[in-house]
Parts: structure tokens; C-alpha cells; sequence
């Protein structure tokens, strides 16, 4: 009975691990498949690899999308985590008044449907010049991603045992470098969790970057909605342009993946 | 030197009041243990000194300075946690050095001082393993280890045995006292284990509902509990606690209630000159000053042995005397028979370590 159970648990966890794979396999497979290949019905799956697709796709607008989404994405998450973190500590750790209030207030931030603000940052944007800059999507990304980093970052800085900080206090650590030394280094798990969500949200974000850049400062989603649209379907180029766009995610998520899994577990520290 | 001072010490959580204006004073050197039950204030009074919580009114001395506005690290105090308060990214080696690096200590004295510190607890063996990775006697032994190597003024334990098995907290508690003694800082130690502190402290400090309710030495507090609350507190089974009345005979005076009257002595009887015919008083006699024997005898009380605990050389016997249920303890050889459940046996009070409480003010009749 016990085993049964377990095999059947294996094979429930196989299934669905293989629901959510699949389309990546697909993805994956579709971007070494000439045009022909791609088209043909049944599937195949045993092909001639051909790199053509990724040489299609390093020779169009792509990488410098990429470049943009990077740029964007990566400073947005910076920012959130430096802000979001501080934050974090302070309703933490201090008494404040209307903290509860504050911090609702915070995460409703995160609540906000981006269709009803795309017009008016449209226009403030427009208003102060910032229109297809990179500044304008940080701005706007760290608007959503620093409010979800107060709002996990909170959780795990209540965990920290306040002896532990104490402890550093008697020693003779300021307040500044018990958040440095002690509560950062202990929340490392949290920082982690918050800073790929960050990430992913920053990257895959598409309706305010459509509406918010044109060319120069276009991120990688938006451009390969436009490859659909321009030179009829090229599946093979958007295939590999997004097995490109998926790798950043996918290499540092597993250089933190053990945090990762600890803090999405919200694991007690020990 | 270092002479700890607190004068009218007062603190609230909220609508709390859990240090009520306490005055205290620990000596240069010397081992002072608060004591008392969850909530009275003990853990505040630490927490007050190490700087952590600003008391409300008061002000604290150390060395004759007034230090409660101070920042915590600029106390010279160092703490061991009830929790240890060890950090799990941290080896033994990186928490000895994380209290000198503020203090800017030089580099060849931080080897130094980490040798001895390793030297002094046995740890040379452990420096490079993480908290996760020793047992909580070690784990103790590290947050001991980098409490002493600021080598501060001042030393704070919170209920630091509280974490460890049975065995190894007696080992401990030696250990402690040695290095107190050794060291000679001055040392404040929050417990609630009476019998810890009976063994630890110079001087014993009882607390209760924010206010200390007797200072004395670990014998004083034994033998001279100044109330109902003190006398209760200290020792294992607890004093027994008999409600009677004062009444004067012609020659004697005599303790009534409706299971017995017991005429008293001299020195005790002095103690109730000043009291009127026909106080209510308390009793208390610790059962450790109760002979119980299995004949009559003068001015002894019939009573039925109700429950036997045996310990290991002696034995705590329940007796029941009508409603009442009086714990009495003696040694296995000195009682001279094996009593039974139910056997009828006769109980006398050693009345040198007999005390009276006045039932209204719970107050010790003096002397």
C-alpha cells in the first residue's frame, strides 16, 4: 500500500513535470529545425540539427533587445532589492506608526492592473523626455518589484531571531552594520527568492514596455512579438531568439538554487 | 572594578509594569543570580542593563558611571543568550573575532586572544565548524567563548542551562561557577531554577510581579525567607504551608487549627509576643524539617502516609492529615522503617526551622 502510494506519487509528479516541460522541449527542439521540419505533421522528433535559426536571429535586432531587457531587468532588481531590503528592515525591526496601514498600502502598489496606469505613464514619460529610455522601464519595474520585495523580504527578516542582532549590538555593531553583517547575510535565501522573481517579472514584462519604448531602448519580448507580426511567422527564429532570452533565467536561477529552494520553502534557519 | 548599581529601575511593556523602581546592587566580582517565575520582570531587568530596552525611569551605574543611555555596544557588557544567538554563516572561529573587530582590536592580538579563548574552553578542535555542527554543550561553550573574549566589564547570562539535557546542565553549572570564580567579573544570571541558583550565586535576588521581593545569599533566602512568596519559591518540594491560629495557653503558646494543636517554643514563641490572641497565621516548614515516625510520641500529629516517591537516598512522603496533604522528606536510613500506602505515622516539626506568616500581610514573623 505504502509503496503503491509512493510509485503513484512518482508518476503524478513525472506527469505534471512533463506537462510544463513539454512546450520547453518543443520550444528547444523547434529552434534547430529548418522551416520544412518545423511545418511537418507528424512532428518530428530525430532531425539534422542546423544552427541556421540562432544565425538568423544573432544577425537581427535581437541581441541588442536582449541587451535592453538585461539592462533594464538587472538594474530594476538591483534597485528593489537595495530599496525593498531597507524598507523590509525598517517595519521589521522598528516600531511605526500605522506599519500595518503602510505596508498594505505598499503592496497594493503590486495590486495595480498596468492597463490602468499605461496611459498616464505614457504620458508623464513623454512629459519629461523619457520616453524609449531605459530609465523609464527601470523606474516603472521597480515601482512593482519593490513592493513585492518589502512585502517577501518583511517574512524573512521577522525570522531572524532579534538575539542574533542583539548579540552584534552588545558587540559593538551599529545599527547600519547589523543590517550589514548579521540581517542580510541571514536573509540571504529571501534576497535570492525576491531578486529572480524580480528578474523574471522585469523580463517578461510586455504591455508598458510596448507602450513605453519604440526602438532604442526596445526590450526583448517586444521584439519578438514583432517578429510574428513583420516577416509572417519565422518559428524557427523565434524559437531560438527565445532558448536565448529563457538561458539568463535559467543560469541564475542555478546559481541560487539552493537559496531558491530554501527560501521559497520559507525554511526555518537553524 | 566593576560595580553594578541600579537605582529605581522602572519599566513597561504597554500597559505593563514590569519592573516596578527596583534598587539593587551587584559588587565588583560577584556572581548575582535574579530568580524568579516567568514574567517577573528578571529578563527585563537584564534586558534594561544590556541596554536593549530604555527604562522608563531609573538609572543605571556601572563602575559609578550612569550608562543607560548608552548605545549597547558602548556598555562594555557582553551577553550569553538563553538561544546562544549564534550565527549559522559563522564558524567558532569567525564569532570569537566578530566582537574584537569593532573594538579595533590589532590583528596578532586577535590570534592571540582567540588561542586563549579556544584554550580556556577546550575548542581548539572545533574553530573551523559551524554552529549546525556541534552539540548544544559546545554551542553553549561558543557563545560563552565570545561573550569573554572582549574580556568586558560586565558579564549578563540569560537562563543560559535552560537549553541543555539534564546531565550535561549540571556539568555546566559547574563549569560556570569555576569560571566566574576564576575570571572574577561581575556577572548577573536570570533563572528560573531555584536550585541553579542555590548553586551558582553569591547572591540571590527574588523577583516577582516587577519587584525584588528579597536580596539575601543562597543560605539567607533557605533559612530566612522574608515572605510567603520567597519561602515558596525556594526548594524542592516546595515549604508546606498551614493555615492556624495564635492562641495563649497559661504557660505556653499553641498554633490551633482543626487537625492539631501544637504548642511552641521558646525562640519561636517569642516571635509572636507582640501578636494578639486569636491571629491567623501561616505556618511553614519545609519538608526536609519534618521527622516522621512510626510510633506516637509526644506533641507529634497522626497522619496516613497517602503517596511514596522514592528518590534515589531518600523518600518524599505525601501524608494526609484530614483536607491537608503535607510533604515531608527524609533521609532513607535516619527514618528507621519502611512506611507504607496507608500506614498510620506521626510527624514532628524541627521548630528551629519552623517559620510563621502573618496570613494578611504574608509577611515572615521576624527573627
Amino acid at each position: 500500500m505504502k509503496i503503491l502510494k509512493r510509485v503513484l506519487g512518482v508518476v503524478l509528479a513525472l506527469f505534471v513535470a512533463a506537462m510544463f516541460l513539454f512546450p520547453l522541449l518543443w520550444v528547444v527542439l523547434a529552434s534547430f529545425k529548418t522551416k520544412l521540419e518545423l511545418l511537418a505533421v507528424p512532428p518530428v522528433f530525430i532531425f539534422q540539427p542546423t544552427l541556421q535559426n540562432y544565425i538568423n536571429a544573432f544577425n537581427s535586432d535581437f541581441p541588442m533587445q536582449v541587451r535592453n531587457s538585461l539592462i533594464i531587468a538587472i538594474s530594476s532588481t538591483v534597485i528593489s532589492i537595495i530599496l525593498g531590503s531597507l524598507t523590509a528592515y525598517g517595519f521589521s525591526r522598528y516600531a511605526i506608526k500605522g506599519s500595518d496601514f503602510l505596508q498594505f498600502w505598499i503592496l497594493s502598489l503590486r495590486m495595480l492592473p498596468a492597463i490602468a496606469v499605461v496611459v498616464p505613464f505614457y504620458l508623464v514619460f513623454r512629459m519629461l523626455g523619457l520616453l524609449d529610455t531605459h530609465i523609464a522601464l527601470i523606474l516603472v519595474y521597480c515601482l512593482f518589484n519593490i513592493s513585492f520585495a518589502v512585502w517577501v523580504l518583511k517574512g524573512f527578516f521577522d525570522e531572524i531571531p532579534l538575539e542574533l542582532e542583539e548579540a552584534a549590538m552588545l558587540d559593538g555593531y551599529s545599527p547600519p552594520q547589523v543590517f550589514l553583517r548579521v540581517a542580510l547575510p541571514l536573509a540571504r535565501s529571501g534576497l535570492a527568492t525576491t531578486a529572480v522573481f524580480c528578474l523574471i517579472q522585469s523580463l517578461n514584462e510586455f504591455l508598458l514596455a510596448v507602450s513605453l519604448t519604440t526602438r532604442v531602448a526596445e526590450t526583448a519580448p517586444v521584439g519578438l512579438s514583432k517578429v510574428q507580426t513583420l516577416m509572417g511567422v519565422d518559428w524557427g527564429l523565434l524559437s531560438a531568439a527565445s532558448v536565448l532570452f529563457m538561458l539568463p533565467i535559467v543560469i541564475f536561477t542555478i546559481i541560487v538554487r539552493n537559496e531558491l529552494v530554501r527560501g521559497m520553502s520559507f525554511g526555518r534557519m537553524k | 572594578m566593576a560595580r553594578l548599581e541600579l537605582e529605581q529601575l522602572d519599566c513597561w511593556y504597554g500597559k505593563t509594569h514590569a519592573v516596578d523602581h527596583i534598587d539593587l546592587v551587584v559588587e565588583d566580582g560577584e556572581l548575582c543570580v535574579l530568580l524568579g517565575p516567568s514574567g517577573c520582570g528578571k529578563t527585563s531587568t537584564l534586558r534594561m542593563i544590556a541596554g536593549f530596552v530604555q527604562p522608563a525611569a531609573g538609572e543605571i551605574y556601572l563602575d559609578g558611571q550612569p550608562i543607560s543611555h548608552l548605545y549597547p555596544g558602548d556598555r562594555n557588557i557582553a551577553m550569553v543568550f538563553q538561544s546562544y544567538a549564534l550565527y549559522p554563516h559563522k564558524t567558532v572561529r569567525e564569532h570569537f573575532i566578530f566582537p574584537l573587530i569593532p573594538a579595533k582590536i590589532p590583528k596578532h592580538e586577535i590570534e592571540q586572544r582567540v588561542n586563549e579563548t579556544a584554550d580556556f574552553l577546550d575548542m581548539h578542535d572545533l574553530l573551523d565548524r559551524y554552529p549546525s555542527e556541534l552539540s548544544s554543550g559546545q554551542q553553549q561553550r561558543v557563545a560563552i567563548g565570545r561573550a569573554l573574549i572582549r574580556r568586558p566589564q560586565l558579564f549578563l547570562l540569560d537562563e543560559p542551562l535552560n537549553n541543555l539535557d539534564e546531565h550535561l546542565r549540571v556539568e555546566m553549572r559547574a563549569n560556570l561557577r569555576k569560571m566566574q570564580q576564576d575570571l572574577r567579573i561581575t556577572t548577573v544570571y536570570v533563572t528560573h531554577d531555584q536550585v541553579e541558583a542555590q548553586a551558582l550565586g553569591d547572591k540571590i535576588v527574588v523577583m516577582d510581579m516587577g519587584h525584588i521581593r528579597q536580596v539575601g545569599s543562597p543560605q539567607e533566602i533557605y533559612l530566612h525567607p522574608s515572605d510567603l512568596f520567597v519561602a515558596g519559591f525556594i526548594g524542592t518540594p516546595p515549604m508546606n504551608f498551614i493555615n492556624c491560629r495564635l492562641e495563649r495557653g497559661e504557660s505556653q503558646v499553641v498554633l490551633r487549627n482543626t487537625h492539631f494543636s501544637l504548642p511552641i517554643q521558646a525562640p519561636l514563641a517569642a516571635r509572636t509576643e507582640s501578636l494578639a490572641e486569636g491571629k491567623e497565621l501561616i505556618l511553614g516548614v519545609r519538608p526536609e524539617h519534618i521527622r516522621v515516625k512510626s510510633q506516637p510520641e509526644e506533641g507529634a500529629i497522626p497522619t496516613e502516609v497517602y503517596v511514596l516517591e522514592p528518590q534515589s537516598n531518600e523518600l518524599i512522603l505525601d501524608l494526609k492529615l484530614g483536607d491537608l496533604m503535607i510533604k515531608a522528606r527524609d533521609d532513607k536510613r535516619e527514618l528507621g522503617f519502611r512506611p507504607e500506602v496507608g500506614q498510620r505515622v506521626w510527624i514532628e516539626f524541627l521548630q528551629d526551622y519552623v517559620h510563621l506568616f502573618d496570613r494578611e500581610t504574608e509577611q515572615r514573623l521576624g527573627g
